[in-house]
């Protein structure tokens, strides 16, 4: 008896393939032309932060002259210095809110409320860094605003917020959480009803009371979008850019200047275009440390790693 | 065993305190959120009076109409085109390239999908930042055009890899079936994945329309002609530099502003309250895996 050929499938030749594909690589063909043009060229521009691109019309090669000028710049130590700060009260106060308010949603019991509450803090996900700054002009405003009014009621002197240097990264921090906070909530919400109840009935049989379960049960059965959320965070976190752009004015720029609007001033407005993609080249590669080394310690809690 | 009643008795009773806790807390937060939107919508429909005296004003005193009135008649309702103009046309465009480019990485068979995915992911972890960006708009041509707004962030990973993990999710045999039927890869996209996938298409259809009205560096960046403004650009203007360009006076007050800020948070507010459900399931679809 013959044994049964193994089944092997081998693959036909490559130009039958595309050409039995061609329609799917003409459906690819503007994405990908997308991802070279803006995503992949800016990358090789990264070279011009070894040349003095920007001032004159020869461009000649400078070696690491702008990375030594960036070191011994004190704008950019400070823009460093508030990036850290900013970004580390970021995770420290931004990434836990929207899980905690998620586990307290979760312990509704009416459905409708649950719903109306992540309806309604997700609203401000959706609205421009300028709608929420002024947003939040108006709520600190010294003369008018609900927070002011509340301290002077308490015969307290009015503070004005967005242009004070002590209260300017609260500011930013807590905007921040409110326009956010809703869009990690509806996801850990979304996730916790993923946990199986057997689990909790079988936690409860052991013996668990409701910290118990928490800790045994729900944040475990949600890890994985724990660890997301973390990951997404920290990407971003440097390269915070927009809300400060839009927010901060010159009475502020001392606390809140950050790495990328230093880049944004240095580059665009002022034309030292060499020396600016040395600083984002600076914060990019920062930025890609932070995340890879986070994913590959959480990797180690996971079944399998998200990148 | 009477222990046992005593404890079950405590337990509950810990567990009622918690719950009236939990939604005195929640409801705190509630307000929170409800606050300073609710103070923009009841000021914008103030009369001037009622803004003089410097209150927050979270019962309306007055009703009127003029403020937006005064609006639509002053020069915002330019950028209110503008920016109505580019996030319409960003958004077809966008939607253009992102779903067949989903569908293609969707099909398991592609050549090279593998790569191609890894490339992608790579570009949501390292960023080339700012300048680079700039230069190539700039080598492009594109400064000072609508163009410069809409091309460079025409296409949204994230918004590709939800429509891409969707698409994966459509069982196979629906597209062998049709293969064997004779359609090719274009037919089978808009007769059979496209009608399975409306919700998913209008959620990524709204994230492109949120993110193109929202957009505000990329304007400044690349926009120097103040007619081409959008509308975030002028009324960040309006907020937090002086500005007195409405009214005619020397100071705009804050019913006027508001009107504004009414108008720049207006697709949210008409959009959001019917697809609300669809955001969630496309954001859970998402995710950042490949």
């Amino acid at each position: 008896m013959t044994k049964k050929p193994k089944a092997v499938r081998i693959k036909p030749p490559l130009t039958t393939r595309i050409s039995k594909q061609r329609y799917l690589l003409i459906m690819l063909a503007p994405g990908i032309i997308w991802y070279v043009l803006f995503k992949y060229v800016p990358l090789m521009g990264l070279s011009l932060s070894f040349t003095d691109y920007g001032f004159r019309s020869k461009v000649s090669f400078v070696g690491l002259e702008n990375f030594q000028r960036l070191l011994t710049s004190t704008i950019f130590w400070n823009a460093f210095r508030n990036t850290l700060i900013i970004s580390l009260a970021n995770i420290v106060f931004y990434f836990p809110a929207p899980l905690i308010v998620a586990l307290l949603i979760n312990e509704l019991r009416s459905t409708k409320a649950k719903r109306f509450i992540q309806f309604l803090i997700y609203i401000p996900y959706f609205f421009s860094w300028v709608v929420v700054g002024s947003i939040f002009v108006n709520l600190l405003s010294p003369s008018s605003g609900l927070v002011n009014n509340i301290i002077t009621k308490f015969g307290g002197d009015p503070i004005y917020f967005m242009a004070s240097a002590n209260h300017f990264r609260p500011v930013l921090i807590s905007s921040y959480i409110w326009r956010q906070m809703g869009y990690g909530a509806v996801i850990y919400v979304a996730s916790l009803t993923t946990v199986q109840p057997e689990l909790y009935e079988a936690a409860t049989i052991d013996g668990a009371g409701h910290w118990g379960k928490l800790f045994y049960v729900t944040l475990p059965g949600i890890r994985s979008t724990i660890v997301t959320m973390l990951l997404l965070n920290l990407s971003h976190v440097l390269l915070i850019f927009e809300q400060v752009l839009v927010m901060y004015n010159a009475a502020v720029y001392d606390v809140a200047d950050v790495l990328q609007t230093y880049v944004f001033r240095e580059g665009v407005l002022s034309g030292d275009i060499g020396y600016s993609i040395a600083v984002g080249m600076f914060t990019s590669i920062i930025s890609l440390i932070l995340v890879l080394s986070t994913n590959k310690i959480s990797s180690r809690f996971l079944d399998e790693p998200i990148l | 065993m009477q222990q046992k009643t005593m404890n079950a008795i405590k337990d509950s009773k810990g567990r009622k305190a918690f719950r009236v806790i939990n939604v005195l807390t929640l409801s705190f937060i509630c307000l929170i959120f409800i606050i300073p939107i609710w103070n923009v919508l009841v000021t914008s429909f103030a009369q001037d009076i009622d803004v003089m005296g410097n209150d927050y004003l979270l019962i309306p005193h007055s009703f009127t109409l003029t403020n937006y009135t005064r609006v639509l008649s002053s020069g915002y309702m330019g950028a209110f085109k503008n920016s109505l103009l580019v996030a319409i046309a960003g958004t077809i465009l966008s939607m253009c390239i992102t779903v067949p480019m989903g569908f293609a990485l969707a099909q398991k068979e592609l050549i090279g999908r593998n790569i191609l995915m890894k490339a992608i992911v790579f570009t949501m972890v390292f960023d080339a930042g700012i300048m680079p960006f700039y230069i190539v708009v700039r080598e492009l041509g594109l400064i000072n055009s609508m163009g410069a707004i809409i091309f460079p962030v025409a296409l949204s990973t994230f918004n590709l890899i939800i429509i891409k993990n969707f698409m994966t999710s459509i069982p196979t045999s629906l597209i062998e079936s049709a293969t064997l039927d004779g359609c090719n890869d274009l037919m089978i996209l808009v007769r059979i994945v496209l009608p399975l996938s409306v919700s998913i298409i209008a959620a990524v259809t709204l994230f492109y329309f949120v993110s193109y009205w929202n957009r505000y560096f990329e304007v400044i960046m690349f926009i120097n002609d103040s007619r081409k403004y959008t509308l975030q650009v002028v009324l960040r203007g309006l907020m937090f530099e002086s500005d007195e360009s409405l009214g005619g006076g020397t100071y705009v007050y804050n019913n006027l502003k508001m009107a504004v800020m009414v108008l720049g948070m207006l697709p949210v507010l008409i959009i959001y309250p019917f697809v609300q459900k669809h955001f969630v399931s496309g954001l859970m679809l998402g995710g950042v895996k490949g």
